[in-house]
C-alpha cells in the first residue's frame, strides 16, 4: 500500500518480543519506512514495548528522536519471587531502573504492565508491588490475569503440579483490589485489563475494541481491513522466507459475516467499562436492551445514559454473560 | 399374473433348522457358507453375512431380528432336498424370539467356538432347543485356530450340556471346512416335519416386520393344513381376520409360491397394516375352519426395561415421535408412551426387552433420524400394591406412591460360566448386587458355571462390564427373568437447589440408599458446570436428606487479554463457549449436562 492509499496512521504499536533489542540504525530504517510509506497524524500515538533490563538512556533518546512517544515496560511484578516464577530474565531492581531512566529521558507517557494470579503471589504481595507501581506515577497500567498457556514451560510446571495456579477468590480480590486502589490515585479503569490517567488512555488499543482497521507486521502479528482478519504464521522463519519469495506470509485469514460483526460488536464493545451505545446497536439492527432484560435484573449488566455495560459483578464473568447475551440476540 | 418357479416338495424332502451359538462363535459365517455350497446364492453376490442384513447387526456381530432362507440341497443320497434355514437372535434380550424360532424347526446345529469352548449363551440356546426336543448336531467351529482345542470342547458340551458329542462334526466356517458333512447331518438326522395338510391351518408366526409396500410380513411355519392367496385367515390371540394376499419363500430373495404346506416356512402377506396385529408366537388359522387349538407357547411378552427418551431439543418433540412410530413399525417388542418431565420437558417413557434392546434403538434414532436424545437412567418395572390394594406397575421411578403396601421387584436366574481362576471375585460381584446363589458346577476341568438369582435392577448398572473386566473378558451370561419378588425398596430423590429432578430418581434398596445417596450427589457434584448460582445438591429419602454438595457459584471467568488483535481467537473461543451450552438442559435457572442423567450409572 502506498501512501495515497494506506490512509493516515493514528497510533503505531511496536511490540511482541523485546523490540528494544533492535539497534538504534535498525529503527532508523523502521521509521524511514513508515515515513515513506504512511502518512501519520498530527497526534498519532507511537509505543515501544520493553522489558526492564533492555533500555538505556542512549536508546531511549534515540527512539524519541524518531517519534516514540509512549513506552509500555513489561514489570509484571516488584516481587522477585514472582519474577522468578513466571521465568522472567529481570528483576524488581532493573524494573526501577528502567523506569527511572525513561523519567529522566523526559517521557510521561509510559505505561506498566503488572500481572495477578501468579503462582505463590500473595495479597500482600499484589498490594506492594500495585501500589510500588503506582509511586512511579505511570500514565498507564495495565492488569492483567496470569493465564496459563499450552506448551509453554510454564504450563509445564503447572501440569506436573511443580507450581499451582492461587485460589479464585483470591484472584478476584486482586483483581478487585487493582480497581478501587488505582481509582483513588485517578487511574479510569476504563477496559477490563487496563488503567489511565486522563488524556493517556491507549489509542492503540482502544482502536481494537471499537473494531477500527489495523496492518499487523511480523511473524504471527493480526490484520483487520475491510472485513477481512488475518493473521500471519508464527514461524519468524517461514514468514522471512515467505516475503522474500513474494508470498503473503498469512496463515489464517476470515472475512467476517454479518452475524460474526455483530457478534464482535458486543463481546469488543463490552471490553470497555463504558460500554456498548445503544443507538450504535441498534442501527446494527440488535435490540441490547430488551436482549439484557434478565442479565439487567441479575445485577450483571446495567443501563447508563446511551451505554449497556458490565456492572462489577458482571465484568469478572464478562464470558459467561456475553455468551448469554449472544443467545438471547440469537447470535 | 405372478409366475411362480417350480418345485418339488413331500414333507419327507423337507427340514427344517436354526443355528444356535454364542456370539462370535461363527454362525453368520457358517450360515454365509450353507447359502454358498447350495448356491442360494453365488461368491459373487454374497456380501459378508447376508443374514444380518441390518447395519447395526453387522457392526454388533449380532443378530437383532429372525430371518429364514429356503436351500435346495442335492444330498448324497440322490435325493433333493428343502432346507429351511431359520435364524435365531442371539442376545438374551430376544430369547422369547429366539424360542418361537426354534419351535419352528425340528433341529439345530450348535456351533462352539473351539477356542473359546462353552459360553453362556452356548447353554442357555442349546437349553432351549432342548426344551422344544429339538435334534441337536454338535458343530465345532474354528478348528483352524491355532487355540482350537476340539477335544476340551466336545467335553465341555458334553459336560454341561449333557449331549453326546462322539459324532460333532469339526468345522471351520472361515475356510468352508465340514460344510458338507454339516449338511449330511442335517438331512439324516433332522427328522423330517409331521403335519397334515388336509387339518385346518395352523401356522405359527415366529417374525414380522413392515415393509412401504407389502404392508406387514409375516414369517410362518405350517404346522397343519395349507394356505394360499385368497384365503381367509385368522390370529388367534387377537381375534382379527385378514385375507390372504400372497404366499412365499426367501431363497434369499423374496419369492412367491402358490401355496405353502405342512412342513413349510414361509411367508404370508395378508393386507396387515401393523406389526403390532401380529404377535410372535400367535397362531395364524382359517377364518372359516380354525384350528381347535393354537401352537403352545405363546405369550405376550413385556418389556423389561424402560428408560425416558427426550429431544435436547424441545423442537424435536415432534421428530422423535414420528421416529419413535417409525421404529415401532418393525418392532412391536418396544413400546413408548408420551411422558412429562419437569425437568426434561416433553419426551417419551420408553420400554424395551433388555438393555442391548434398549442401546439399539437409541443408537438408530439418534443415526436413523438424526436426533439429538436426552435420556434417564434405565429402570426395571417395580410391582407396586398401593394402601387400597391396587397392583400398579411402576416403570418411572418419581411415579413411586409416597405409601404403598407392597413393593416387589423383579429377579432373574443368571447363569455366568467363568475360567476357575476368576471364580473369587465373580462371587463377590453376584454378593455385592445381592445375588443368592443356586448352582456351582465344574464343567471340564477350569471352567466354573455359577447361578445366581439377581434382582434384575442390580444388573441393569455395571454388572456385566465389571463381570468382563474382572475376568479379562473370559465370562459369560445370560439370564432368565423368574419372578417378582419382595423386596426393602426405597426412593432416592435428588434436589437441586431445593427442587426434586423428577428424571433423577431412582428406586434403590434401603441397605444401599445412603451408600447410592452420597455417591451420586458426589458425582453430580463433579459433572454439573458451574453457574451464576451456588447449585445445591441433596439426596433424599422421603423427607429425609441423606447427603448434600454443592457446586460454588462461577465467580470469574479467565480476564484473558487479546493478544495482538487476535480477535478471532476471542470470538471461536465464546462460540465454542455457547456450543457447549446449547448441549445442557434448562431446569429452572440452572442448566444441566446431559451426562448429568446417566450420572446414576456411574455409581457403584
Amino acid at each position: 500500500m502506498k501512501k495515497d492509499t494506506a490512509g493516515t496512521l493514528r497510533s503505531i504499536y511496536i511490540g511482541g518480543g523485546t523490540p528494544t533489542l533492535l539497534s538504534d540504525k535498525c529503527f532508523g530504517e523502521l521509521f524511514r519506512c513508515l515515513k515513506d510509506n504512511y502518512n501519520f497524524s498530527s497526534d498519532i500515538e507511537i509505543t515501544v514495548e520493553a522489558n526492564p533490563g533492555t533500555i538505556d538512556g542512549s536508546k531511549i533518546d534515540a527512539i524519541i528522536s524518531l517519534g516514540v512517544n509512549r513506552l509500555s515496560l513489561g514489570v509484571q511484578s516488584f516481587n522477585d519471587n514472582e519474577l522468578k516464577t513466571l521465568g522472567r530474565s529481570h528483576d524488581s531492581e532493573d524494573a526501577f531502573r528502567s523506569i527511572e531512566t525513561i523519567k529522566i529521558a523526559g517521557m510521561k507517557n509510559f505505561s506498566i504492565d503488572l500481572m495477578y494470579g501468579i503462582p505463590g503471589q500473595t495479597m500482600d504481595s499484589w498490594r506492594d508491588t500495585i501500589s510500588k507501581a503506582v509511586r512511579l506515577s505511570p500514565a498507564h497500567i495495565s492488569a492483567y490475569e496470569l493465564t496459563p498457556e499450552e506448551h509453554t514451560p510454564f504450563f509445564k510446571l503447572l501440569e506436573t503440579h511443580k507450581v499451582s495456579m492461587p485460589d479464585e477468590e483470591l484472584i478476584l480480590e486482586m483483581y478487585n483490589h487493582a480497581i478501587d486502589y488505582l481509582a483513588g490515585f485517578g487511574y479510569e479503569h476504563y477496559e477490563i485489563s487496563n488503567f489511565a490517567l486522563p488524556e493517556f488512555k491507549c489509542i492503540h488499543n482502544l482502536n481494537y475494541w471499537d473494531r477500527g482497521e489495523y496492518i499487523g507486521t511480523g511473524a504471527g502479528a493480526h490484520s483487520f481491513i475491510g472485513k477481512m482478519r488475518s493473521g500471519n504464521i508464527k514461524d519468524i522463519n517461514a514468514y522471512i522466507e515467505q516475503l522474500n519469495n513474494g508470498i503473503i506470509p498469512e496463515s489464517e485469514s476470515t472475512k467476517l459475516t454479518s452475524e460474526e460483526t455483530l457478534k464482535e460488536f458486543i463481546f469488543l464493545g463490552l471490553r470497555k467499562t463504558e460500554g456498548i451505545s445503544i443507538s450504535k446497536s441498534q442501527q446494527t439492527g440488535l435490540n441490547i436492551v430488551d436482549a439484557s432484560g434478565t442479565l439487567i435484573n441479575e445485577g450483571l449488566v446495567e443501563i447508563v445514559e446511551d451505554f449497556l455495560r458490565l456492572t462489577r459483578k458482571g465484568i469478572v464473568i464478562s464470558n459467561t454473560v456475553i455468551v448469554k447475551l449472544f443467545e438471547k440476540l440469537g447470535l | 399374473m405372478i409366475k411362480y418357479k417350480a418345485y418339488m416338495k413331500t414333507p419327507k424332502n423337507i427340514r427344517n433348522f436354526s443355528i444356535i451359538a454364542h456370539i462370535d462363535h461363527g454362525k453368520s459365517t457358517l450360515a454365509d457358507r450353507l447359502l454358498e455350497y447350495t448356491g442360494a446364492l453365488s461368491s459373487r453376490e454374497m456380501t459378508e453375512q447376508v443374514l444380518d442384513s441390518m447395519d447395526l447387526e453387522k457392526e454388533r456381530g449380532i443378530t437383532i431380528k429372525a430371518h429364514a432362507v429356503r436351500l435346495t440341497y442335492n444330498a448324497e443320497d440322490g435325493n433333493s432336498y428343502i432346507l429351511n434355514l431359520i435364524d435365531t437372535p442371539g442376545h438374551v434380550d430376544f430369547s422369547y424370539e429366539v424360542s418361537r424360532s426354534l419351535a419352528s424347526c425340528e433341529g439345530a446345529l450348535l456351533i462352539v467356538d473351539a477356542s473359546q469352548g462353552v459360553e453362556a449363551q452356548t447353554l442357555a440356546n442349546a437349553y432351549l432347543a432342548t426344551e422344544h426336543n429339538l435334534e441337536i448336531i454338535p458343530v465345532i467351529n474354528k478348528i483352524d485356530l491355532p487355540a482350537a482345542s476340539p477335544e476340551e470342547t466336545r467335553k465341555q458340551i458334553e459336560e454341561a450340556i449333557g449331549i453326546d458329542c462322539s459324532d460333532a462334526i469339526l468345522a471351520s466356517a472361515k475356510e468352508g471346512r465340514g460344510t458338507k458333512e454339516i449338511l449330511e447331518a442335517i438331512v439324516n438326522r433332522i427328522p423330517a416335519p409331521k403335519g397334515d395338510d388336509s387339518n385346518p391351518l395352523k401356522a405359527l408366526i415366529f417374525d414380522s416386520w413392515f415393509d412401504n409396500y407389502q404392508g406387514v410380513i409375516v414369517l410362518v411355519r405350517i404346522f397343519d393344513g395349507k394356505v394360499m392367496a385368497g384365503k381367509k385367515i385368522k390370529l388367534m390371540a387377537t381375534g382379527d381376520s385378514f385375507e390372504v394376499a400372497q404366499v412365499g419363500i426367501f431363497s434369499p430373495k423374496m419369492e412367491p409360491v402358490p401355496e405353502l404346506v405342512s412342513g413349510e416356512v414361509g411367508y404370508i402377506i395378508a393386507g396387515i397394516k401393523m406389526v403390532t396385529d401380529t404377535k410372535i408366537g400367535d397362531t395364524i388359522t382359517g377364518a372359516d375352519e380354525p384350528a381347535k387349538e393354537p401352537c403352545p407357547g405363546y405369550k405376550d411378552i413385556k418389556p423389561m426395561v424402560f428408560c425416558g427418551l427426550y429431544p435436547t431439543q424441545s423442537h424435536q418433540y415432534e421428530n422423535l415421535r414420528d421416529a419413535l412410530n417409525k421404529l415401532r413399525l418393525n418392532d412391536s417388542s418396544f413400546i413408548y408412551e408420551p411422558e412429562t418431565s419437569l425437568a426434561l420437558g416433553f419426551g417419551f417413557r420408553c420400554g424395551f426387552l433388555g438393555l442391548l434392546h434398549m442401546e439399539i434403538i437409541k443408537e438408530r434414532l439418534e443415526r436413523e433420524f438424526d436426533l439429538a436424545l436426552l435420556s434417564t437412567a434405565p429402570t426395571v418395572v417395580y410391582r407396586v400394591t398401593k394402601t387400597d390394594m391396587e397392583v400398579v406397575h411402576i416403570e418411572n421411578p418419581s411415579r413411586l406412591p409416597e405409601t404403598y403396601e407392597i413393593i416387589e421387584e423383579p429377579f432373574v436366574l443368571a447363569t455366568i460360566f467363568v475360567p476357575k481362576d476368576f471364580i473369587g471375585p465373580i462371587l463377590d460381584l453376584c454378593q455385592e448386587k445381592r445375588g443368592v446363589q443356586r448352582n456351582f458346577t465344574y464343567i471340564g476341568k477350569d471352567r466354573i458355571k455359577v447361578e445366581y438369582e439377581l434382582p434384575l435392577n442390580e444388573i441393569l448398572w455395571d454388572f456385566y462390564d465389571r463381570l468382563k473386566s474382572i475376568s479379562k473378558g473370559y465370562a459369560s451370561m445370560d439370564y432368565e427373568f423368574i419372578g417378582y419378588r419382595e423386596s426393602d425398596l426405597v426412593k432416592l430423590n435428588i434436589l437441586l437447589n431445593g427442587e426434586v429432578v423428577d428424571a433423577l430418581s431412582l428406586i434403590v434398596h434401603k441397605d444401599k440408599s445412603y451408600y447410592k445417596g452420597r455417591e451420586l450427589s458426589e458425582k453430580l457434584r463433579q459433572i454439573i458446570p458451574r453457574q451464576m448460582y451456588e447449585v445445591v445438591i441433596q439426596a433424599a429419602i422421603g423427607n429425609k436428606i441423606i447427603a448434600r454438595e454443592s457446586v460454588k457459584a462461577l465467580r470469574k471467568d479467565v480476564l484473558a487479554k487479546c493478544y495482538g488483535g487476535d480477535i478471532t481467537r476471542k470470538r471461536k473461543l465464546l462460540e465454542k463457549q455457547k456450543e457447549g451450552k446449547k448441549r445442557m438442559k434448562q431446569f429452572g435457572k440452572l442448566e444441566l449436562p446431559q451426562e448429568a442423567f446417566l450420572a446414576v450409572l456411574k455409581v457403584k
